[in-house]
Protein backbone atom coordinates (compact mmCIF):
# COMPACT_ATOMS: atom_id res chain seq x y z
CA UNK A 1 0.00 0.00 0.00
CA UNK A 2 1.13 3.66 -0.42
CA UNK A 3 0.79 6.35 1.29
CA UNK A 4 0.30 10.09 -0.84
CA UNK A 5 0.80 13.51 0.57
CA UNK A 6 0.72 16.09 -1.29
CA UNK A 7 1.32 20.08 -1.31
CA UNK A 8 0.70 23.14 -3.39
CA UNK A 9 1.18 26.95 -2.36
CA UNK A 10 1.11 29.95 -4.35
CA UNK A 11 4.30 32.05 -5.06
CA UNK A 12 4.97 35.26 -3.89
CA UNK A 13 5.27 36.88 -7.30
CA UNK A 14 1.53 35.30 -8.06
CA UNK A 15 0.34 36.81 -4.77
CA UNK A 16 1.59 39.81 -5.87
CA UNK A 17 0.14 40.01 -9.40
CA UNK A 18 -3.35 38.03 -8.11
CA UNK A 19 -2.48 35.10 -10.14
CA UNK A 20 -4.04 31.96 -9.01
CA UNK A 21 -1.54 29.32 -7.96
CA UNK A 22 -0.71 27.63 -11.51
CA UNK A 23 0.67 24.21 -9.75
CA UNK A 24 -1.41 21.45 -9.61
CA UNK A 25 -1.12 18.14 -7.77
CA UNK A 26 -3.74 14.73 -7.81
CA UNK A 27 -3.64 11.06 -7.41
CA UNK A 28 -5.53 8.68 -7.50
CA UNK A 29 -5.87 4.57 -6.66
CA UNK A 30 -8.10 2.64 -8.60
CA UNK A 31 -7.39 -1.26 -10.43
CA UNK A 32 -4.47 -1.90 -8.05
CA UNK A 33 -2.90 1.49 -9.66
CA UNK A 34 -1.58 3.90 -7.64
CA UNK A 35 -1.11 7.55 -9.59
CA UNK A 36 0.57 10.61 -8.82
CA UNK A 37 0.59 13.75 -10.59
CA UNK A 38 1.40 16.88 -10.64
CA UNK A 39 1.62 20.04 -13.37
CA UNK A 40 3.29 23.10 -13.26
CA UNK A 41 0.93 25.52 -15.32
CA UNK A 42 2.83 28.29 -17.68
CA UNK A 43 3.27 31.67 -16.00
CA UNK A 44 2.67 33.22 -19.67
CA UNK A 45 -0.58 30.97 -20.22
CA UNK A 46 -3.76 33.01 -18.89
CA UNK A 47 -5.52 29.83 -18.58
CA UNK A 48 -3.04 27.64 -17.23
CA UNK A 49 -4.23 26.65 -13.89
CA UNK A 50 -7.17 25.30 -15.62
CA UNK A 51 -4.98 22.99 -17.87
CA UNK A 52 -2.59 22.51 -15.11
CA UNK A 53 -5.95 20.70 -12.79
CA UNK A 54 -7.36 18.92 -15.75
CA UNK A 55 -3.83 17.15 -17.29
CA UNK A 56 -3.11 15.71 -14.01
CA UNK A 57 -6.85 14.78 -13.13
CA UNK A 58 -6.34 12.92 -16.76
CA UNK A 59 -3.16 11.31 -16.54
CA UNK A 60 -4.55 9.54 -13.00
CA UNK A 61 -7.64 8.36 -14.84
CA UNK A 62 -5.63 7.24 -18.21
CA UNK A 63 -2.88 5.06 -16.29
CA UNK A 64 -5.17 3.69 -13.75
CA UNK A 65 -7.08 2.54 -16.64
CA UNK A 66 -4.26 1.45 -18.93
CA UNK A 67 -1.61 0.95 -16.88
CA UNK A 68 -1.13 -2.62 -18.28
CA UNK A 69 -1.39 -1.56 -21.96
CA UNK A 70 0.75 0.95 -21.82
CA UNK A 71 3.32 -1.15 -19.97
CA UNK A 72 3.67 -3.90 -22.54
CA UNK A 73 4.38 -1.95 -25.32
CA UNK A 74 7.83 -2.70 -26.25
CA UNK A 75 8.39 0.48 -28.09
CA UNK A 76 8.53 3.66 -25.84
CA UNK A 77 7.61 6.23 -28.32
CA UNK A 78 4.30 4.78 -29.13
CA UNK A 79 3.15 5.24 -25.50
CA UNK A 80 4.38 8.67 -25.42
CA UNK A 81 2.65 9.88 -28.48
CA UNK A 82 -0.67 8.21 -27.22
CA UNK A 83 -0.41 10.23 -24.59
CA UNK A 84 0.39 13.70 -25.53
CA UNK A 85 -2.05 12.83 -28.17
CA UNK A 86 -4.64 12.33 -25.98
CA UNK A 87 -3.98 14.92 -23.23
CA UNK A 88 -4.10 16.86 -26.66
CA UNK A 89 -7.55 16.20 -26.93
CA UNK A 90 -8.31 16.55 -23.31
CA UNK A 91 -6.81 19.76 -23.12
CA UNK A 92 -8.76 21.09 -26.79
CA UNK A 93 -12.21 19.70 -25.05
CA UNK A 94 -11.44 22.20 -22.41
CA UNK A 95 -10.25 24.81 -24.22
CA UNK A 96 -13.58 24.40 -26.30
CA UNK A 97 -15.42 24.64 -22.95
CA UNK A 98 -13.43 28.00 -21.62
CA UNK A 99 -13.49 29.29 -25.07
CA UNK A 100 -9.90 29.24 -24.92
CA UNK A 101 -6.46 28.14 -27.23
CA UNK A 102 -5.00 25.28 -26.44
CA UNK A 103 -2.04 26.98 -25.41
CA UNK A 104 -3.35 28.59 -22.88
CA UNK A 105 -3.70 25.92 -20.74
CA UNK A 106 0.02 24.52 -21.09
CA UNK A 107 1.69 23.05 -18.19
CA UNK A 108 4.42 21.08 -17.42
CA UNK A 109 3.64 17.17 -16.61
CA UNK A 110 4.98 14.86 -14.11
CA UNK A 111 3.60 11.54 -13.29
CA UNK A 112 4.20 7.99 -11.24
CA UNK A 113 2.19 5.08 -11.74
CA UNK A 114 2.46 2.45 -9.82
CA UNK A 115 0.70 -1.68 -10.14
CA UNK A 116 1.95 -4.49 -8.42
CA UNK A 117 5.65 -4.24 -8.90
CA UNK A 118 5.41 -1.95 -12.09
CA UNK A 119 6.19 1.58 -12.26
CA UNK A 120 5.82 4.08 -15.14
CA UNK A 121 6.96 7.39 -15.08
CA UNK A 122 6.90 10.16 -17.23
CA UNK A 123 8.00 13.85 -17.48
CA UNK A 124 7.61 16.84 -19.81
CA UNK A 125 9.21 20.31 -19.04
CA UNK A 126 10.60 21.08 -15.57
CA UNK A 127 10.54 20.05 -11.84
CA UNK A 128 12.44 16.66 -10.89
CA UNK A 129 10.98 13.20 -10.23
CA UNK A 130 13.09 11.78 -7.58
CA UNK A 131 12.94 8.32 -5.66
CA UNK A 132 14.49 6.60 -2.55
CA UNK A 133 16.13 3.12 -3.24
CA UNK A 134 16.98 1.33 -0.05
CA UNK A 135 18.00 4.19 2.17
CA UNK A 136 19.13 6.34 -1.13
CA UNK A 137 17.26 9.16 -2.72
CA UNK A 138 18.23 9.33 -6.61
CA UNK A 139 17.04 11.72 -9.43
CA UNK A 140 14.47 10.05 -11.96
CA UNK A 141 14.17 12.81 -14.32
CA UNK A 142 15.98 15.73 -14.49
CA UNK A 143 14.24 19.27 -15.25
CA UNK A 144 14.17 20.74 -19.44
CA UNK A 145 14.72 24.00 -19.56
CA UNK A 146 16.02 25.96 -22.46
CA UNK A 147 19.17 28.45 -22.34
CA UNK A 148 16.77 30.13 -20.11
CA UNK A 149 16.03 29.28 -16.26
CA UNK A 150 11.98 29.94 -17.20
CA UNK A 151 12.06 28.53 -20.59
CA UNK A 152 10.81 24.77 -21.03
CA UNK A 153 8.60 22.52 -22.66
CA UNK A 154 5.00 22.21 -22.09
CA UNK A 155 2.19 19.79 -22.93
CA UNK A 156 0.75 21.83 -25.61
CA UNK A 157 4.53 22.35 -27.30
CA UNK A 158 5.93 21.28 -30.48
CA UNK A 159 8.89 18.92 -28.64
CA UNK A 160 6.41 17.57 -26.12
CA UNK A 161 6.79 14.01 -27.34
CA UNK A 162 10.56 14.65 -28.24
CA UNK A 163 11.38 15.40 -24.74
CA UNK A 164 9.12 13.45 -22.98
CA UNK A 165 10.72 11.08 -20.74
CA UNK A 166 8.99 7.75 -20.27
CA UNK A 167 10.56 5.44 -17.98
CA UNK A 168 8.95 1.69 -17.19
CA UNK A 169 10.37 -0.66 -14.54
CA UNK A 170 10.32 -2.76 -11.54
CA UNK A 171 9.82 -1.32 -8.03
CA UNK A 172 12.01 -3.54 -6.55
CA UNK A 173 14.00 -2.12 -3.67
CA UNK A 174 11.99 1.27 -4.31
CA UNK A 175 10.73 2.84 -1.51
CA UNK A 176 8.69 5.81 -2.61
CA UNK A 177 8.47 8.18 -5.20
CA UNK A 178 8.70 12.42 -5.87
CA UNK A 179 7.27 14.96 -8.16
CA UNK A 180 8.38 18.58 -7.51
CA UNK A 181 7.80 21.75 -9.73
CA UNK A 182 10.39 24.06 -10.51
CA UNK A 183 9.65 26.64 -7.65
CA UNK A 184 10.09 23.66 -4.90
CA UNK A 185 13.52 22.71 -7.10
CA UNK A 186 15.28 26.13 -5.72
CA UNK A 187 15.43 24.50 -2.05
CA UNK A 188 14.60 20.99 -2.42
CA UNK A 189 17.16 19.93 -5.39
CA UNK A 190 20.67 20.99 -5.57
CA UNK A 191 21.05 21.99 -9.34
CA UNK A 192 25.26 22.39 -8.92
CA UNK A 193 24.97 18.44 -8.15
CA UNK A 194 21.88 17.20 -9.07
CA UNK A 195 20.77 15.73 -5.90
CA UNK A 196 17.73 16.28 -3.55
CA UNK A 197 17.65 17.72 -0.33
CA UNK A 198 17.73 14.95 2.50
CA UNK A 199 14.79 16.69 4.19
CA UNK A 200 12.63 14.16 1.55
CA UNK A 201 13.75 11.22 2.97
CA UNK A 202 12.74 12.43 6.57
CA UNK A 203 9.28 13.36 5.57
CA UNK A 204 8.74 10.40 3.14
CA UNK A 205 9.63 8.57 6.32
CA UNK A 206 6.90 10.40 8.37
CA UNK A 207 4.46 9.61 6.06
CA UNK A 208 4.60 5.85 7.63
CA UNK A 209 4.54 7.46 11.30
CA UNK A 210 2.79 10.17 11.63
CA UNK A 211 -0.82 11.18 10.70
CA UNK A 212 -0.96 11.66 6.92
CA UNK A 213 -3.51 14.67 7.73
CA UNK A 214 -0.53 15.92 9.89
CA UNK A 215 2.19 15.54 7.49
CA UNK A 216 0.03 17.39 5.15
CA UNK A 217 -0.44 20.44 7.37
CA UNK A 218 3.57 20.49 8.14
CA UNK A 219 4.09 20.02 4.77
CA UNK A 220 2.32 23.25 3.56
CA UNK A 221 3.39 25.27 6.86
CA UNK A 222 6.66 24.14 6.14
CA UNK A 223 6.07 25.12 2.09
CA UNK A 224 4.53 28.46 3.13
CA UNK A 225 7.46 29.36 6.27
CA UNK A 226 10.66 28.53 3.90
CA UNK A 227 10.32 26.79 0.11
CA UNK A 228 8.61 29.41 -1.24
CA UNK A 229 10.67 32.50 0.39
CA UNK A 230 13.19 30.97 -1.62
CA UNK A 231 11.82 31.90 -4.97
CA UNK A 232 8.78 33.87 -6.79
CA UNK A 233 7.27 30.84 -7.98
CA UNK A 234 4.97 28.47 -7.11
CA UNK A 235 5.85 25.79 -5.45
CA UNK A 236 4.78 22.29 -4.98
CA UNK A 237 4.98 18.49 -4.23
CA UNK A 238 3.90 15.20 -4.45
CA UNK A 239 5.07 12.08 -2.97
CA UNK A 240 4.22 8.49 -2.62
CA UNK A 241 5.97 6.17 0.02
CA UNK A 242 5.19 2.45 -0.12
CA UNK A 243 4.26 0.92 3.56
CA UNK A 244 5.82 -2.39 2.84
CA UNK A 245 5.43 -3.92 6.58
CA UNK A 246 2.41 -1.29 7.70
CA UNK A 247 3.24 0.55 11.36
CA UNK A 248 1.26 -1.10 13.83
CA UNK A 249 1.33 2.05 16.12
CA UNK A 250 3.45 2.67 18.43
CA UNK A 251 1.86 1.47 21.17
CA UNK A 252 2.14 -2.17 19.32
CA UNK A 253 6.15 -1.82 19.42
CA UNK A 254 8.18 -4.41 21.40
CA UNK A 255 10.66 -1.86 23.93
CA UNK A 256 13.50 -2.06 21.69
CA UNK A 257 11.34 -0.81 18.35
CA UNK A 258 9.82 1.91 20.63
CA UNK A 259 13.90 3.04 21.63
CA UNK A 260 14.61 2.57 18.21
CA UNK A 261 11.67 4.98 16.55
CA UNK A 262 12.75 7.58 19.56
CA UNK A 263 16.22 7.46 18.50
CA UNK A 264 17.43 5.97 21.97
CA UNK A 265 19.77 3.40 23.21
CA UNK A 266 18.47 0.12 22.47
CA UNK A 267 19.20 -0.92 26.86
CA UNK A 268 17.45 2.38 27.68
CA UNK A 269 16.14 1.56 31.11
CA UNK A 270 12.06 0.43 31.25
CA UNK A 271 11.64 2.99 33.36
CA UNK A 272 12.42 5.84 30.93
CA UNK A 273 10.80 4.26 28.29
CA UNK A 274 8.13 3.89 30.40
CA UNK A 275 7.94 7.66 30.68
CA UNK A 276 7.94 7.55 27.19
CA UNK A 277 4.72 5.50 26.72
CA UNK A 278 2.62 7.57 29.31
CA UNK A 279 3.49 11.17 27.62
CA UNK A 280 2.55 9.82 23.55
CA UNK A 281 -0.55 8.40 25.32
CA UNK A 282 -1.54 11.39 27.74
CA UNK A 283 -0.94 13.68 24.95
CA UNK A 284 -3.41 11.54 22.51
CA UNK A 285 -5.96 14.04 23.85
CA UNK A 286 -3.35 17.15 24.54
CA UNK A 287 -1.89 18.47 27.73
CA UNK A 288 -0.34 21.51 29.21
CA UNK A 289 3.15 21.33 30.67
CA UNK A 290 1.92 21.64 34.26
CA UNK A 291 -1.10 18.65 33.27
CA UNK A 292 1.68 16.49 31.63
CA UNK A 293 4.23 17.22 35.09
CA UNK A 294 1.47 16.05 37.27
CA UNK A 295 1.00 13.21 35.36
CA UNK A 296 4.23 12.12 35.51
CA UNK A 297 5.08 13.40 38.82
CA UNK A 298 8.55 15.41 37.53
CA UNK A 299 8.85 18.98 37.36
CA UNK A 300 7.73 21.27 34.63
CA UNK A 301 11.49 21.94 33.85
CA UNK A 302 12.17 17.86 33.44
CA UNK A 303 9.00 17.40 31.68
CA UNK A 304 9.71 20.04 29.41
CA UNK A 305 13.24 18.30 28.26
CA UNK A 306 10.80 15.16 27.13
CA UNK A 307 8.85 17.21 25.33
CA UNK A 308 11.49 18.85 23.15
CA UNK A 309 12.41 15.98 22.54
CA UNK A 310 9.49 14.67 21.19
CA UNK A 311 8.70 17.94 19.26
CA UNK A 312 12.00 17.54 17.58
CA UNK A 313 11.87 13.81 16.25
CA UNK A 314 8.38 15.54 15.35
CA UNK A 315 5.88 12.66 17.24
CA UNK A 316 4.08 15.56 18.96
CA UNK A 317 3.36 19.29 18.11
CA UNK A 318 2.22 22.33 20.12
CA UNK A 319 -0.80 24.14 19.49
CA UNK A 320 -1.44 27.00 22.14
CA UNK A 321 -0.13 25.88 25.55
CA UNK A 322 -1.12 22.38 24.78
CA UNK A 323 0.86 19.35 23.49
CA UNK A 324 -0.15 16.59 21.14
CA UNK A 325 1.05 13.42 20.11
CA UNK A 326 0.89 12.93 16.51
CA UNK A 327 3.07 9.89 16.20
CA UNK A 328 0.18 7.00 15.16
CA UNK A 329 -0.33 5.35 18.67
CA UNK A 330 -2.96 2.33 17.03
CA UNK A 331 -3.98 1.42 13.53
CA UNK B 1 3.17 26.20 15.70
CA UNK B 2 6.75 25.03 15.60
CA UNK B 3 7.23 23.09 12.58
CA UNK B 4 9.41 19.58 12.65
CA UNK B 5 9.02 18.40 9.46
CA UNK B 6 10.42 21.01 7.17
CA UNK B 7 12.62 23.83 8.26
CA UNK B 8 15.13 26.48 6.65
CA UNK B 9 18.57 24.71 7.66
CA UNK B 10 16.87 21.46 5.64
CA UNK B 11 16.92 23.39 2.38
CA UNK B 12 19.51 23.83 -0.48
CA UNK B 13 20.62 27.19 -0.84
CA UNK B 14 20.48 27.47 -4.86
CA UNK B 15 21.91 30.62 -6.26
CA UNK B 16 18.96 33.09 -7.49
CA UNK B 17 18.59 32.45 -10.92
CA UNK B 18 19.94 36.02 -12.92
CA UNK B 19 18.51 38.93 -15.38
CA UNK B 20 21.02 40.99 -16.63
CA UNK B 21 20.06 44.29 -17.70
CA UNK B 22 22.50 46.38 -20.10
CA UNK B 23 21.10 50.18 -20.53
CA UNK B 24 22.22 51.13 -24.17
CA UNK B 25 21.93 55.03 -23.07
CA UNK B 26 22.50 58.07 -25.79
CA UNK B 27 24.69 60.72 -24.16
CA UNK B 28 25.48 62.67 -27.60
CA UNK B 29 25.56 66.04 -27.19
CA UNK B 30 22.30 66.31 -28.37
CA UNK B 31 20.83 64.59 -24.61
CA UNK B 32 22.35 68.34 -23.50
CA UNK B 33 19.27 69.98 -24.57
CA UNK B 34 17.03 71.67 -22.59
CA UNK B 35 13.07 71.77 -21.82
CA UNK B 36 10.53 73.93 -20.00
CA UNK B 37 11.35 77.28 -18.66
CA UNK B 38 14.56 78.58 -20.30
CA UNK B 39 16.15 81.85 -21.68
CA UNK B 40 18.46 82.30 -24.77
CA UNK B 41 22.38 83.75 -23.83
CA UNK B 42 22.31 84.06 -27.78
CA UNK B 43 25.46 82.04 -28.32
CA UNK B 44 25.34 79.00 -30.52
CA UNK B 45 26.89 75.73 -30.34
CA UNK B 46 27.58 73.06 -33.46
CA UNK B 47 27.02 69.38 -31.74
CA UNK B 48 25.79 65.86 -32.96
CA UNK B 49 25.50 67.26 -36.29
CA UNK B 50 23.61 70.50 -35.36
CA UNK B 51 23.45 73.87 -34.09
CA UNK B 52 22.08 74.28 -30.59
CA UNK B 53 21.17 77.55 -28.82
CA UNK B 54 22.74 78.02 -25.41
CA UNK B 55 20.54 78.86 -22.52
CA UNK B 56 20.23 79.39 -19.05
CA UNK B 57 17.65 77.32 -16.82
CA UNK B 58 14.88 74.42 -18.19
CA UNK B 59 15.87 70.99 -17.55
CA UNK B 60 18.12 69.17 -19.67
CA UNK B 61 17.17 65.54 -20.88
CA UNK B 62 20.39 64.20 -19.68
CA UNK B 63 19.68 65.26 -16.12
CA UNK B 64 16.11 63.32 -16.79
CA UNK B 65 17.90 60.28 -17.61
CA UNK B 66 20.07 60.42 -14.96
CA UNK B 67 16.85 60.72 -12.36
CA UNK B 68 15.44 58.24 -14.08
CA UNK B 69 18.13 55.61 -13.78
CA UNK B 70 18.17 56.25 -10.15
CA UNK B 71 15.01 55.66 -9.98
CA UNK B 72 15.21 52.05 -11.98
CA UNK B 73 17.70 51.37 -9.25
CA UNK B 74 16.03 52.37 -6.33
CA UNK B 75 12.74 50.43 -7.61
CA UNK B 76 14.58 47.17 -7.79
CA UNK B 77 16.25 47.78 -4.42
CA UNK B 78 12.87 48.15 -2.82
CA UNK B 79 11.50 44.76 -4.53
CA UNK B 80 12.83 41.78 -2.34
CA UNK B 81 12.95 39.49 -5.59
CA UNK B 82 14.58 41.86 -8.56
CA UNK B 83 17.06 42.93 -5.94
CA UNK B 84 19.30 39.23 -5.88
CA UNK B 85 18.15 38.98 -9.57
CA UNK B 86 18.81 41.96 -11.42
CA UNK B 87 22.23 42.65 -12.44
CA UNK B 88 22.70 45.54 -14.32
CA UNK B 89 25.52 46.90 -16.56
CA UNK B 90 25.85 51.28 -18.71
CA UNK B 91 26.72 50.90 -22.07
CA UNK B 92 26.53 55.21 -23.20
CA UNK B 93 27.57 56.46 -26.55
CA UNK B 94 28.05 60.04 -27.52
CA UNK B 95 31.41 59.84 -30.19
CA UNK B 96 32.07 56.39 -28.88
CA UNK B 97 30.86 53.62 -26.78
CA UNK B 98 32.01 52.98 -23.29
CA UNK B 99 30.76 50.72 -20.79
CA UNK B 100 30.15 53.06 -17.36
CA UNK B 101 28.57 50.54 -15.05
CA UNK B 102 29.40 46.86 -15.52
CA UNK B 103 27.57 44.06 -14.62
CA UNK B 104 27.09 43.08 -10.65
CA UNK B 105 24.50 42.61 -8.01
CA UNK B 106 23.29 46.28 -7.70
CA UNK B 107 23.80 46.08 -4.01
CA UNK B 108 26.80 46.76 -5.11
CA UNK B 109 26.45 49.42 -7.20
CA UNK B 110 25.72 52.33 -4.81
CA UNK B 111 27.16 55.49 -6.93
CA UNK B 112 26.33 55.66 -10.41
CA UNK B 113 28.55 57.75 -12.82
CA UNK B 114 27.50 60.96 -13.79
CA UNK B 115 26.24 61.22 -17.65
CA UNK B 116 27.66 64.12 -19.94
CA UNK B 117 26.24 64.76 -23.05
CA UNK B 118 28.58 65.31 -25.88
CA UNK B 119 29.74 64.42 -29.24
CA UNK B 120 28.06 62.11 -31.68
CA UNK B 121 25.65 59.39 -32.08
CA UNK B 122 27.60 56.02 -32.60
CA UNK B 123 24.31 54.03 -31.92
CA UNK B 124 26.03 50.80 -33.58
CA UNK B 125 29.08 50.83 -31.85
CA UNK B 126 26.66 51.31 -28.49
CA UNK B 127 24.62 48.29 -28.99
CA UNK B 128 27.75 46.04 -29.98
CA UNK B 129 29.33 46.63 -26.98
CA UNK B 130 26.07 46.44 -24.92
CA UNK B 131 25.25 42.56 -26.58
CA UNK B 132 29.24 42.19 -26.20
CA UNK B 133 28.80 42.11 -22.70
CA UNK B 134 25.40 40.58 -22.02
CA UNK B 135 27.37 37.78 -23.95
CA UNK B 136 29.87 37.72 -21.39
CA UNK B 137 27.43 37.74 -18.82
CA UNK B 138 26.06 34.82 -20.28
CA UNK B 139 29.39 32.97 -20.32
CA UNK B 140 29.98 33.89 -16.54
CA UNK B 141 26.42 32.35 -15.82
CA UNK B 142 27.66 29.28 -17.45
CA UNK B 143 30.94 28.63 -16.53
CA UNK B 144 29.63 29.37 -12.37
CA UNK B 145 26.96 26.91 -13.40
CA UNK B 146 24.17 30.21 -12.34
CA UNK B 147 20.71 30.01 -14.12
CA UNK B 148 19.71 33.38 -15.67
CA UNK B 149 16.71 34.88 -17.72
CA UNK B 150 16.44 36.01 -20.92
CA UNK B 151 18.86 39.32 -21.01
CA UNK B 152 17.41 42.59 -21.46
CA UNK B 153 18.36 45.59 -23.44
CA UNK B 154 17.69 48.81 -23.18
CA UNK B 155 18.27 51.56 -25.89
CA UNK B 156 17.52 55.10 -25.79
CA UNK B 157 18.02 57.67 -28.30
CA UNK B 158 17.02 61.53 -28.69
CA UNK B 159 18.55 61.50 -32.26
CA UNK B 160 19.32 59.90 -35.58
CA UNK B 161 22.59 57.36 -35.60
CA UNK B 162 25.67 59.29 -37.26
CA UNK B 163 28.46 56.72 -35.89
CA UNK B 164 29.57 54.26 -38.57
CA UNK B 165 27.40 52.68 -41.06
CA UNK B 166 28.75 49.10 -41.13
CA UNK B 167 28.54 49.01 -37.35
CA UNK B 168 25.02 49.70 -36.96
CA UNK B 169 23.96 47.57 -39.78
CA UNK B 170 25.83 44.81 -37.43
CA UNK B 171 24.36 46.41 -34.51
CA UNK B 172 21.15 45.93 -35.99
CA UNK B 173 21.42 42.27 -37.94
CA UNK B 174 23.05 40.80 -34.11
CA UNK B 175 20.25 42.49 -32.04
CA UNK B 176 17.28 41.79 -34.47
CA UNK B 177 18.61 37.75 -34.94
CA UNK B 178 18.25 37.14 -31.20
CA UNK B 179 15.29 38.87 -30.51
CA UNK B 180 13.86 36.61 -33.43
CA UNK B 181 15.34 33.52 -32.11
CA UNK B 182 14.14 34.47 -28.09
CA UNK B 183 17.22 35.37 -26.80
CA UNK B 184 17.18 38.93 -26.02
CA UNK B 185 14.09 41.38 -25.12
CA UNK B 186 14.80 44.79 -26.63
CA UNK B 187 13.29 47.84 -24.98
CA UNK B 188 13.73 51.03 -28.33
CA UNK B 189 13.21 53.60 -26.58
CA UNK B 190 12.53 57.36 -28.53
CA UNK B 191 13.16 60.81 -26.37
CA UNK B 192 12.10 63.74 -28.00
CA UNK B 193 10.78 64.56 -31.51
CA UNK B 194 13.92 63.97 -33.48
CA UNK B 195 14.67 60.38 -32.35
CA UNK B 196 14.76 58.16 -35.37
CA UNK B 197 12.03 55.78 -34.58
CA UNK B 198 12.17 53.58 -38.69
CA UNK B 199 16.11 52.91 -36.84
CA UNK B 200 14.77 51.98 -33.72
CA UNK B 201 12.07 49.79 -35.16
CA UNK B 202 14.66 48.00 -37.12
CA UNK B 203 16.11 46.78 -33.85
CA UNK B 204 12.98 45.38 -32.73
CA UNK B 205 11.39 42.89 -35.05
CA UNK B 206 8.68 41.60 -32.47
CA UNK B 207 7.40 45.43 -30.60
CA UNK B 208 6.97 48.87 -31.91
CA UNK B 209 9.83 51.28 -30.33
CA UNK B 210 8.15 53.38 -27.46
CA UNK B 211 8.83 56.67 -27.75
CA UNK B 212 8.83 58.47 -24.37
CA UNK B 213 6.45 60.70 -23.44
CA UNK B 214 8.03 64.33 -23.01
CA UNK B 215 10.83 63.38 -20.27
CA UNK B 216 9.12 61.22 -18.33
CA UNK B 217 12.20 58.94 -17.65
CA UNK B 218 11.36 58.28 -14.30
CA UNK B 219 7.62 56.59 -15.29
CA UNK B 220 9.05 54.00 -17.95
CA UNK B 221 11.91 52.84 -15.05
CA UNK B 222 9.63 52.82 -12.77
CA UNK B 223 7.58 50.36 -15.58
CA UNK B 224 10.31 48.92 -16.04
CA UNK B 225 11.65 47.27 -12.81
CA UNK B 226 8.35 46.55 -12.10
CA UNK B 227 8.25 44.10 -15.51
CA UNK B 228 11.40 42.99 -14.37
CA UNK B 229 9.83 41.22 -11.58
CA UNK B 230 7.82 39.62 -14.23
CA UNK B 231 10.48 37.56 -15.85
CA UNK B 232 10.38 34.23 -13.75
CA UNK B 233 6.96 33.67 -15.42
CA UNK B 234 7.68 30.38 -17.15
CA UNK B 235 7.19 30.03 -20.66
CA UNK B 236 7.88 27.75 -24.18
CA UNK B 237 11.27 27.83 -24.69
CA UNK B 238 13.14 28.45 -27.76
CA UNK B 239 13.66 25.85 -30.08
CA UNK B 240 15.54 23.14 -27.90
CA UNK B 241 17.36 20.91 -28.89
CA UNK B 242 16.27 17.51 -29.48
CA UNK B 243 17.58 14.28 -27.17
CA UNK B 244 17.71 11.77 -30.40
CA UNK B 245 17.88 9.03 -28.64
CA UNK B 246 15.62 9.78 -25.80
CA UNK B 247 12.65 9.90 -28.18
CA UNK B 248 13.58 5.99 -28.88
CA UNK B 249 11.54 4.41 -26.21
CA UNK B 250 11.62 3.46 -22.78
CA UNK B 251 14.53 4.93 -20.46
CA UNK B 252 15.43 2.65 -17.38
CA UNK B 253 16.54 3.73 -13.70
Amino acid sequence: MWKIVQCAVQGRGHMQMGIPCQDKTCFLVRNGVTVIALADGAGSARLSHFGAERVTQFVCDDLCENFDRYFDVEDGSLVKKALVSKILVTLDELGGKLDCEIGELASTLLFVAVKDERFILAHIGDGVIGYQKKDELRVASLPENGEFANTTVFTTSREAVATMKLIKGKTGEIRGFVLMSDGTEASLYNKKEKRLAGVIKRIMNHCLLILPEKVEEQLRAGFEAAVREATGDDCSMILMVEDREPFQGYSNLAPAEKARLLSLPVFIRPRRLRRYDVILHSLESGRTLRELARILRLKPKYTKKYLKRLAKINYIERRGNKYYTIVIMNT
Amino acid sequence: MENNLLRIEDLVNNPTPRVPVCLCLDISGSMGAVEGDCEETGETVFEDGETWNIVTGGTSRISELEAGVEAFYEEIRADEMTVYSAEICIVTFGDKAICIEDFANIERQQELPKLCPAGDTAMGEGVNLALDLLERRKQEYQDKGVDYYQPWLVLMTDGKPNGDEEELARAIRRTADMVNNKKLTVFPIGIGSEADMDVLGQFSPKREPLKLKGLKFREFFVWLSQSLSRTSMSMPGEVIKLDTEGIKGWGEL
